[in-house]
């Protein structure tokens, strides 16, 4: 491994030592006007496409990009309420270039509008899943989309419930935005996947390590953005179709977006989507999963108005599944689980089937949401979002009572309904000298759950206040940042004792803080390091868990006296694009002081179910150190063969040992191989991708049922095109092989891997059908 | 300077805002009534030609977890003799105390009872009784206990909703203890 990173070094010093040999004496300078008033515009962003870097004009509509090196650039200057405007430049020495920038209202060609605030920090690695890297994930669920970014992987329950990991960290430490608003539902799960329907997004990012400041509480690990498309405002009639259809389970989703403006109501949009998913048994490849099958029903309504400086959107989306358990998986006791484990395979058989019996999941979530924002004149912009979302979750489990007329109820077994409102108000004030841009914040969030049913985790209400200060400096390829938040939160716990009503107060405060450097070389090379803290305060299963954990044959228990864990994330990387070439190396170091986790308690505890191990919720230090690297090489004309790896090491500091449930190390391959677009035949390619997956070896002794899983490796082929049938529509076709070899293998990070296989192969068809603007 | 009143009235408004839907989620707490629990197990052994009844018990009141299990009882036997063995489950944590036996009955076709002594020559265990689908059941049988020795029983209920097939593997375990048997 030294080795390794001894030649990654050499390799980048000279890649350094290169790009400051040549003579970067270039400028570029101009002044931003609108153009009908011929008035400068102030606070304007001009930037160099590709490259990151950038400046705002000052008060005089004056910018200057330095010390760039000879070269041919495209300029792209911005700034909201007007169109961006692109320009492309061939620098030998200085050049003076002016824009005049026309309104949006008067031009009504290619809006583009800044509207993706991501505002993560710009030092921090943003991996973003677009275009047609989104397409091919599409009709898999959030978790499973995201598995293809280097660093990301899923833990899993079956093969229909999966939730993000990012860097070894998931759950409450990884914050999920949705459309603006931090997802909130029953997150602390490990079967509780995130009840959002990627088809609303046209964009995925995720922000590797901690942002705390920006986004608050909980983004230890990271923070994945979804993200729609801008509202067409003043924009005719559109939308898409979609189907896609999956052998393994007979998989049908179906989805549909129409949007557009209304004639005679000037700087509105609207936007309306749709999806239905339906799913039976997963198919291992020696035998079916009884109950595994999925239906989901989602929608969403979007709607906005844009005049001059101001913007008003609203938001209103609703997610509803029902997810079939494995029944297999359902086990009453420690002799079950290894029973099934020394048998190798499930004892429950079933052939194909749509029905979902218990034990089940139903669950609905939705999300209302309004946003306003207004620019000053000058420069300064004000937003506001407010939102509320209900998460109505119903567990059914496999074994219904005993009593005749309660079973006939059919009554879920658990329930929780959590109300969450969120309120976030930033302030961006105008760029002082054109050179500093920064953001002031307050986010609140209310929140209370209910719950009925066999106790798992106590009614809470939960109170949270963050204010946060952020400011971005900008000059000569360099990007600086800085940022600090104060957050403190109060939560009231109520639960049933002895029959006895007990309640709890917990308060939780913190400051954290980021420092960024973003450095662009050259156009090809830039580097960047960021310095973050972040913390998490414990949730409530972590404070009262009292109970055998279904499918886990465990008995959990919770400690009221747990203290907020705090992270401190170190990450950097290095990234190289050329016409051939593009590499990216990001290295990262994550220490959470007081990390919450289940230890193995030495006496196991009795219950009427037998005797079962015992965990408890315990802190300790921890530390995360890892390698991203993406790399992609286009050997051959139109050929191209791209790799990423994952490495990453946990260690438990204080027990000097390793942790638990660590997604192994894995590398995935592909070639691909694009053909020239030919007439109405676009965009076609073919290609073939194995992903290797390296057994967990890390792993404390006797932390299991059963050791980590063999190394596993998996072949692949897709193929696509995009076929123009007329200048307004288009049709995207894409086939794809998965495990196309049917291997046999489970992953450590599959909550099922006890009970029996991960999925066998699985063919897709995807269709795609554009039409409008 | 007008802008930031404006912006502090705003907010305040926004602030103010996350408080109006404010609603007290420990108003809604109550106990669960429908959760089923067994929390005793009671083993009846009538000695055969007599009205001589040993009860052995597992009790823990309030369930898994919380307080540990206040009574589990060694099973005491005398060698080479017969008994009818019943067994009765209870949930104590209700009020009125819920008999399980009987709707282990009323669902006798999704239930087995497995009584395995170890070492097998300890005890020889006859089922009793059979349900609708002429499976056994468990729920009254007959015990033979063997030469004088030390060993355990291990009792199972086997919850096999629509899996009932007359073995234990199929369902999961509703009961599972493992109780000291003397026989001497």
């Amino acid at each position: 491994m030294s080795r390794l990173l001894l030649s990654f070094l050499i390799l980048l010093v000279s890649i350094v030592s290169h790009a400051q040999k040549t003579d970067c004496g270039c400028f570029v300078k101009g002044i931003v006007k609108d153009q009908h008033s011929g008035q400068p515009i102030v606070g304007a962003t001009v930037l160099i496409l590709g490259q990151n870097s950038g400046v705002f004009t000052d008060e005089n509509g004056r910018y200057e990009l330095r010390n760039l090196c000879p070269g041919s650039y495209t300029l792209e200057c911005r700034i909201v309420g007007y169109n961006s405007f692109r320009q492309k430049l061939d620098l030998t020495a200085g050049h003076e270039e002016n824009f005049n920038l026309l309104e949006q209202e008067v031009h009504l060609k290619d809006v583009e509008i800044t509207a993706h605030r991501t505002d993560a920090p710009s030092s921090q690695p943003l991996t973003t899943l677009s275009g047609s890297d989104l397409e091919k994930t599409r009709g898999q669920n959030l978790g499973e989309s995201l598995k293809g970014l280097a660093g990301v992987t899923t833990l899993q329950t079956g093969s229909s419930i999966s939730k993000p990991v990012i860097h070894g960290l998931h759950s409450n430490r990884i914050l999920i935005m949705n459309n603006g608003v931090r997802q909130e539902g029953q997150q602390w799960g490990s079967e509780h996947a995130p009840e959002i329907d990627p088809f609303i997004a046209t964009r995925l990012s995720v922000v590797k390590g901690a942002a705390g400041v920006r986004y608050g509480s909980d983004a230890i690990g990271g923070v994945i953005l979804v993200e729609p498309e801008e509202l067409p405002f003043d924009k005719s009639l559109s939308g898409e179709a979609n189907a896609v259809g999956f052998t393994n389970g007979r998989q049908g989703v179906l989805s549909g977006t129409v949007q557009g403006g209304i004639k005679g109501f000037k700087g509105f949009g609207w936007r309306t989507q749709g999806t239905i998913k339906r799913g039976g048994n997963i198919k291992t490849p020696g035998y079916y999963l009884d109950n595994t099958g999925i239906s989901e029903k989602n929608f969403s309504l979007a709607a906005g108005y844009r005049h001059k400086g101001l913007g008003v959107d609203v938001f209103y989306s609703r997610f509803d599944t029902k997810i079939g358990i494995f029944s297999g998986s359902h086990i009453g006791s420690i002799t079950d689980l290894l029973n099934v484990i020394k048998n190798g395979e499930p004892f429950v058989k079933s052939g194909f089937n749509y029905a979902i019996g218990r034990p089940n999941q139903n669950v609905t979530h939705e999300l209302l949401k309004a946003e306003t924002h207004y620019h000053f004149q000058n420069g300064n912009r004000f937003q506001w979002t407010i939102a509320r979302q209900i998460n109505d979750r119903n567990e059914y489990d496999l074994h219904r009572p005993r009593n005749d007329s309660i079973a006939a109820l059919n009554h879920p077994e658990l329930t929780f309904k959590l109300t969450t409102l969120t309120n976030d108000v930033i302030w961006d004030h105008k760029p002082i000298a054109g050179k500093i841009a920064g953001q002031l914040g307050v986010s609140t969030l209310y929140q209370y759950n209910l719950m009925n049913g066999r106790p798992l985790i106590p009614n809470f209400n939960q109170f949270n206040i963050g204010l946060f200060w952020m400011e971005r400096y900008v000059k000569n390829g360099w990007e600086l940042e800085a940022g600090v938040r104060y957050d403190y939160r109060t939560l009231k716990t109520y639960r049933i004792v002895n029959r006895e009503k007990v309640a709890d107060h917990f308060t939780f405060h913190n400051f954290s803080g980021t420092l960024g450097a973003t450095r662009n070389f050259s156009e090809r090379f830039s580097a960047r390091l960021n310095v973050g803290t972040a913390w998490r305060a414990p949730n409530v299963s972590e404070l009262f868990s009292d109970g055998v954990h279904h499918g886990a044959a465990a008995y959990e228990k919770g400690d009221a006296t747990l203290q907020p864990e705090k992270a401190l994330n170190t990450i950097g990387s290095v990234k190289y694009t050329d016409a051939k070439w593009s590499l990216e190396i990001g290295g990262y170091y994550n220490y959470i002081s007081d990390f919450i986790y289940l230890k193995p308690q030495p006496e196991p505890i009795l219950t009427v179910r037998g005797a079962f191990p015992y965990f408890k919720y315990t802190q300790t230090d921890a530390s995360f150190k890892g390698v991203d690297v993406s790399a992609s090489w286009e050997f051959i004309r139109h050929t191209t063969v791209s790799s990423k790896l994952s490495y990453l090491r946990v260690y438990d500091q204080r027990a000097d040992n390793y942790l638990v449930m660590i997604p192994p190390n894995r590398l995935d391959n592909q070639l691909k191989y694009e053909l020239p677009d030919v007439g109405k035949w676009q965009k076609v390619f073919i290609s073939a991708g194995n992903l290797f997956v390296a057994q967990q070896k890390r792993v404390p002794p006797a932390s299991d049922f059963l050791p980590p899983p063999k190394a596993y490796s998996l072949w692949s082929l897709q193929a696509g095109a995009t076929i123009r049938v007329t200048e307004k529509q288009q049709l995207e076709i894409g086939v794809s092989v998965q495990n196309l070899f049917n291997t046999v293998y489970r992953d450590y990070l599959n909550r099922f891997r006890y009970y029996a296989n991960d999925m066998g192969r699985n063919g897709s068809l995807r269709l795609k059908w554009k039409f409008g603007a | 300077m007008k802008m930031n009143r404006k912006l502090t009235w705003m907010l305040l408004v926004g602030v103010g805002m996350s408080f109006t839907q404010c609603k007290d989620s420990g108003s809604d707490v109550k106990p669960d009534d429908e959760n089923e629990l067994i929390t005793s197990v009671t083993l009846k052994f009538t000695e055969q030609g007599t009205t001589n009844v040993s009860s052995f018990s597992y009790k823990d009141a309030d369930g898994d977890g919380g307080n540990a299990a206040t009574k589990f009882d060694t099973i005491t036997l005398k060698p080479a003799t017969t008994y009818t063995l019943t067994i009765e489950l209870l949930d104590e944590s209700k009020t009125p105390v819920d008999d399980i036996t009987k709707e282990v009955e009323e669902e006798s076709d999704e239930h087995l009872f497995v009584y395995t002594p170890s070492p097998a020559s300890l005890m020889t265990y006859t089922y009793g009784d059979k349900d609708v689908n002429n499976f056994v059941i468990g729920l009254t049988g007959k015990a033979v206990t063997g030469a004088a020795g030390d060993g355990k029983l291990k009792v199972q209920l086997r919850h096999q909703p629509g899996a009932k097939n007359g073995k234990p593997e199929p369902g999961s375990d509703d009961v599972n203890l493992d109780f000291t048997l003397k026989v001497k």
